[in-house]
């Protein structure tokens, strides 16, 4: 009785020093972006001098109206959340199967492409757009969204059959073999067995792609004219803080709206990131 | 015994199936674009990247054209990288762009540019500026209607700095910043190590960065003794010299002087500054005066739709030279009217910032239009760069920089 | 035979929509560039441009002097040192997160991912004229509050080097540590407790338990990462030399060199002979360290 209760003191001062470091360690990470919640709140507008603090000494919310009545902030979320979206749904659907079959089956030029697609990683993409401009154009999928949804799902197949196919790998034959005893079929199998346990994988790949098209503003701006037709990336590149449209607090204030969505969604699933495995999904 | 948990990502699994055959269809029917029909109104798309009140007065004097011809303005971040890419395609270019002068050499050398003077008469041109002229001209042809220009001004905080101790030479500008740098202020703030700040005072010594034949200038003996003088002038300014740190320095009040665009004018108003603007200075070892680049904008027609569009693409150029145009784009912009006839307009004529920028631009040098300038740009501000913060010898960084510039020129081709 | 042959049509059939993909959009870039590489395709033959051989690889040789030797050292300890950190620090990271039964990992990781959330040149941008910029940068400020004298970071290569190198660290962890802590969800519990009634350590079980588990799973995403810090551009590019924001520092890697020495020339044939040459040099090295691996 007595060894148990030190042993629970132990863990629960093990736990203290825990959320004092990480506390620490947040502050430290978050600083920078704290510094632009800071400047975009402040109403003083002042960026000099030694007399910045954290907490502004008059607050305004000025910036961020500024925000939304200045650009059309809810159209390009509007499209951002259409391309988001699509290339979730499109990336999924061919890269789920693909990196199924890569872990459990073996056949003739698997380890071949295994090992090129690593390679492929290392060709610098600076040209990439052009030959990509040449090979869509005559399709007519430029200034188009699909061709824009193909090229996001296209960059991230890569990522997504290796990252789903290293957590199928995890995942023991036996459990599927022994549910096909069970009379399980094959699509069955993969759909009931495999995909609950291979849960954490795809969410994290499915978070992998969400946030390269939410961020991703280079194809966005090439491949697509008209403010209208941006993402909320796009549309923030557009009025960064140049030389001649420069307001900073502004453009501050519009980086933490864009990110903010992409934090709701990660707080969102993480509740999803267990795996089936030790939720109980399994149980001998 | 397993005790399997039968998952939602089946049904998910069918509609993302769903989805991607939806897709494949879509696919098949976007690629059969259908063609614009010969009859009825002609759509001109011009693209650009300006603030929109500019787009909005260009926008306003186009619509007269309606209902024959409408013309469609879409703004385009990195148009310059996009015309490279469909600058020939029929389906994806515009019919023309509006963007400043420096491109053209590129673009006529690519071939994607028809000349102006396919369809505006010389008397038309004639109305111009010879330095905008000068500026829209690439071997022999008139490549754009300029409409405003702009150049870098002399501004200053008169809070601090009063009229009458406006320098009118450079001496007397290093003069007044060794008496006001000093407690976080500075006399004199300017983007000392970007190359388009810069060049004003290598032409002020005669120097170049790119000369009117193509060569580079960097080695030249006037840029040396540009980047030598320059250099104690540099001393007394923050060491970093991008748009950020100068620009808020003269925004916040802490710097008494810039060199600075006309875009910088509404900021700086904003933030409450009593601003007066003046000409450059002269460089009283030369008699000559800083003399910045200038930028010409204006409107250029691409070939794709010179064949197809010829009489739509005359008329949307002969509304914008109007000077009634020239004169509402150079005030939204805050810029120069490239008509001389603009400045009879008394409202333009009385613009203080308007007339400081035409004085400035007599002795502007045109941005060079030569696709030579484009691997300049990166030398020239490395050499800056090397001399200015750095502290490199400056016959030796000038003469790599140099060597670096003939031998990137020659990899053009 | 026959159920072999099935198998592999099966297989294809399958992950065939996720490779085609990946052959447009990726592999025929890299196969168009390498047929423009051949060719004279710059300003002055834009539509009309020709074969020319080995020309562009020819003058290919110029580009790689000794300023692109160094470069190519720089961006060996660039990515070593970034991999190393981030391995490291995400492991402990993620480990701490998954201890078991502490409350609040969910906050903690979710404020952890903020910096991933936000487009990477905003960051950047941020970084340096928020943090590193010596007039009005916050570091500067609370040196200047501690009596010293501001610091100009981006200049000097070594300081350079290092706000470089904290700044990727910053942009790449929350990926790092959400597939760390990803792949530690995957490993089966029941493998520490009997680990745990042997007496075994925290750093016992890292080493015998957790990473042997893991490593399997983290494999694909760590060397796409070592991949894309190899090619870094942006991190390195946007806070030394970005065109009008210099700041005097020489830090380049083979990317940023080759983008000031070939890519702005806008002559297309050389620039992708350049790339070509850079992709063939990045695969000897994964071949090279791929079966020193193998050796051990």
């Amino acid at each position: 009785m007595k060894l148990k209760t030190s042993k629970k003191i132990r863990r629960g001062a093990g736990h203290v020093c825990l959320h004092v470091f990480f506390t620490g360690l947040c502050f430290l990470t978050l600083i920078p972006v704290l510094y632009a919640v800071s400047v975009s709140l402040n109403a003083e507008n002042s960026l000099l001098g030694s007399n910045f603090r954290f907490i502004p000494e008059s607050f305004t919310i000025k910036n961020y109206l500024a925000v939304f009545t200045d650009y059309p902030v809810m159209l390009w979320f509007k499209n951002s959340m259409i391309l988001a979206a699509a290339t979730l749904a499109l990336s999924l659907t061919v890269g789920v199967p693909a990196a199924y079959v890569f872990s459990r089956r073996r056949f003739a030029g698997r380890n071949a492409i295994l090992k090129a697609l690593i390679l492929l990683y290392s060709f610098p993409s600076v040209l990439s757009m052009f030959a990509i401009y040449k090979l869509l154009g005559p399709m007519g999928l430029v200034d188009n969204r699909l061709g824009l949804i193909l090229i996001y799902a296209g960059t991230m197949a890569v990522f997504a059959l290796l990252n789903m196919k290293g957590y199928f790998d995890s995942i023991p034959q036996e459990i599927e073999e022994a549910a096909s005893i069970d009379g399980a079929g094959s699509l069955q199998l993969v759909s009931r067995v495999v995909m609950p346990l291979a849960r954490p994988s795809i969410l994290v790949t499915a978070v992998m792609i969400l946030i390269y098209v939410w961020n991703e503003y280079l194809f966005a701006t090439t491949f697509m004219t008209g403010a209208e037709n941006y993402t909320l990336a796009a549309g923030l590149y557009s009025l960064q803080a140049t030389e001649i449209s420069g307001s900073w607090p502004v453009f501050a204030a519009a980086s933490l709206v864009i990110s903010f969505p992409i934090l709701l969604v990660f707080f969102a699933i993480q509740r999803y990131m267990t795996s089936g495995l030790t939720a109980g999904g399994v149980k001998g | 015994m397993f005790r399997i948990h039968f998952g939602r990502l089946s049904k998910r699994f069918a509609a993302g199936f769903l989805c991607l055959t939806m897709m494949v269809f879509l696919l098949a029917g976007c690629s059969r674009q259908e063609q614009e029909a010969d009859e009825g109104p002609v759509t001109i798309t011009i693209w650009h990247d300006k603030e929109e009140e500019v787009a909005a007065v260009l926008q306003d004097a186009l619509n007269q054209l309606a209902p024959d011809i409408i013309v469609k303005l879409e703004r385009k971040d990195g148009l310059t990288d996009s015309l490279k890419m469909v600058g020939n395609d029929p389906n994806a270019a515009p019919d023309m762009y509006f963007f400043a002068h420096d491109k053209i050499g590129v673009y006529a050398e690519m071939g994607i540019l028809a000349p102006i003077t396919e369809f505006l008469e010389q008397d038309v041109l004639d109305g111009c500026i010879p330095m905008t002229l000068e500026a829209a001209s690439y071997k022999g042809e008139v490549y754009q209607l300029p409409l405003y220009f702009e150049t870098l001004l002399f501004m200053y905080n008169r809070r601090y700095m009063k009229d009458e101790e406006v320098p009118s030479t450079t001496e007397e500008l290093y003069t007044y910043m060794q008496e006001n740098t000093r407690g976080g202020h500075y006399g004199f703030v300017e983007q000392h190590s970007t190359a388009y700040y810069a060049a004003g005072w290598l032409h002020a010594f005669d120097g170049y960065i790119l000369k009117e034949d193509g060569e580079p200038g960097l080695g030249d003996e006037a840029v040396l003794r540009a980047l030598e003088y320059h250099k104690k002038f540099v001393e007394l300014m923050p060491v970093e010299g991008e748009y950020a740190t100068v620009n808020t320095l003269f925004r916040e009040g802490k710097a008494h002087s810039t060199i600075g665009g006309p875009w910088l004018v509404a900021a700086v108003r904003e933030a409450g500054i009593d601003l007066g603007i003046a000409s450059m200075p002269v460089v009283e070892e030369t008699g000559k005066p800083i003399s910045p680049y200038s930028g010409v904008q204006g409107v250029h027609v691409l070939r794709v739709a010179a064949e197809k569009k010829h009489d739509a693409v005359k008329k949307v150029l002969e509304a914008l030279a109007d000077d009634s145009v020239g004169t509402s784009m150079a005030r939204a912009s805050g810029c120069a009217p490239a008509r001389i006839s603009c400045y009879d307009d008394p409202q333009v004529a009385e613009d203080d910032m308007v007339m400081a920028m035409y004085e400035t631009a007599q002795n502007a040098e045109p941005m060079p239009n030569m696709p030579e300038m484009d691997v300049m740009w990166t030398v020239a501000e490395k050499l800056l760069v090397d001399v200015n913060m750095s502290g490199k010898d400056v016959r030796s960084s000038a003469e790599d920089a140099q060597e670096q510039a003939l031998k990137l020129i020659q990899q053009m081709r | 035979m026959k159920k072999k042959s099935k198998n592999t049509l099966w297989a294809y059939l399958c992950s065939s929509p996720s490779l085609i993909l990946i052959l447009l959009i990726i592999i025929f870039p890299i196969l168009y560039t390498a047929y423009i590489s051949f060719t004279n395709m710059n300003v002055y033959h834009w539509f009309d441009f020709e074969f020319v051989g080995l020309k562009n690889y020819r003058d290919a040789l110029f580009v790689f002097d000794s300023g692109f030797l160094s470069a190519l050292l720089r961006t060996v300890l660039w990515t070593v040192v970034s991999m190393i950190l981030q391995l490291v620090i995400a492991f402990v990271l993620a480990s701490l997160l998954n201890i078991q039964n502490f409350r609040g990992r969910r906050i903690y990781k979710t404020l952890l991912m903020i910096p991933w959330a936000m487009p990477g040149y905003v960051s950047i941008l941020l970084w340096k004229t928020g943090m590193f910029n010596s007039q009005f940068g916050l570091l500067n400020q609370w040196l200047e509050k501690l009596g010293m004298n501001p610091i100009r970071f981006l200049a000097g290569d070594v300081s350079a080097f290092i706000c470089c190198s904290v700044v990727n660290l910053w942009l790449a962890l929350p990926f790092m540590i959400m597939i760390m802590d990803g792949a530690l969800q995957a490993v089966d519990r029941s493998c520490y407790e009997s680990a745990v009634l042997d007496g075994a350590g925290w750093f016992q079980r890292a080493v015998y338990i957790t990473i042997p588990a893991i490593r399997q799973i983290i494999a694909p995403s760590v060397l796409i990462t070592v991949f894309t810090t190899f090619k870094q551009f942006d991190v390195v590019y946007l806070l030394t030399c970005q065109s009008g924001a210099r700041t005097g520092a020489n830090i380049h890697t083979i990317l940023t060199y080759a983008y000031e020495n070939a890519f702005i020339t806008n002559n297309y044939g050389y620039s992708s002979a350049i790339s070509i040459l850079i992709f063939v040099i990045l695969i000897g090295f994964s071949l090279l360290t791929g079966r020193r691996k193998k050796e051990r």
